[in-house]
């Protein structure tokens, strides 16, 4: 399997991919993946931040996003009716 | 059709004479009946139903702030201004992307991608929040 030579992003489609990972991290109706994804996202993006060839990283970053939104539509077919206590605002 | 016609005459004879009525009838429609050049000053006092594009309300500006602070961590302490840019505040490119998206949830807007780029300031913010708030509305 080749894999395509793709030039290095540029950092407004680094910052259209972060982005995308908060946008569906939203989709998610459990509490504990959402904050999960929002946070591995924010960890892996600060991460990487200075490294010196990012197109290794935005390839895996594409890879698991395509991931989680898959996963958000399988999840929204088994979401559960009650909510997790940290999403109670009272 | 022709009740319109005869209320627009109404209207544009009616914002000649005194400049207190002019105020608002130009809410009725937009700047072209507008006679001298300058801003009425009651109309940024309105309730957001006439956009200017240099104003945005108080409570919108005051929650954009409140939702900068708490993304970035600061101190009750700090100024956090209409002109303060994020990268004043401390903020990085990844740290605005994570303050427009918390605007968006907590004003039930999108923004859009070449949008979201431009912002730099909190009254950026708030002036793009008011835009899309009533292009919803």
């Amino acid at each position: 399997m080749s894999v395509v030579a793709a030039s290095a992003p540029s950092r407004a489609e680094v910052l259209q991919l972060y982005r995308s990972f908060l946008r569906v991290a939203r989709k998610f109706t459990d509490y504990n993946i959402r904050e999960y994804t929002k946070r591995r996202a924010t960890d892996a993006f600060r991460q990487n931040r200075n490294v010196s060839d990012p197109c290794a990283a935005f390839a895996d970053g594409k890879a698991q996003l395509e991931v989680a939104s898959r996963q958000a539509v399988v999840y929204s077919l088994y979401a559960p009716k009650l909510k997790s206590v940290m999403e109670v605002h009272n | 059709m022709a009740s319109l016609a005869q209320a627009s005459t109404a209207l544009s004879t009616s914002c000649k004479p005194t400049l207190a009525l002019s105020s608002r009838v130009s809410s009725l429609k937009s700047v072209s009946f507008s006679i001298t050049g300058k801003r009425f000053p009651s109309l940024s006092s309105r309730p957001g139903r006439l956009q200017v594009s240099c104003s945005a309300k108080p409570e919108t500006l005051n929650k954009v702030c409140d939702i900068v602070k708490k993304q970035l961590a600061l101190p009750d302490t700090t100024a956090v201004t209409a002109g303060s840019k994020f990268t004043e505040l401390g903020a990085d490119s990844l740290d605005t992307v994570e303050i427009v998206m918390g605007l968006e949830e907590e004003f039930g807007i999108s923004v859009e991608e070449d949008s979201a780029q431009t912002i730099a300031t909190v009254q950026d913010a708030a002036d793009l929040i008011e835009k899309l708030v009533e292009k919803k509305a």
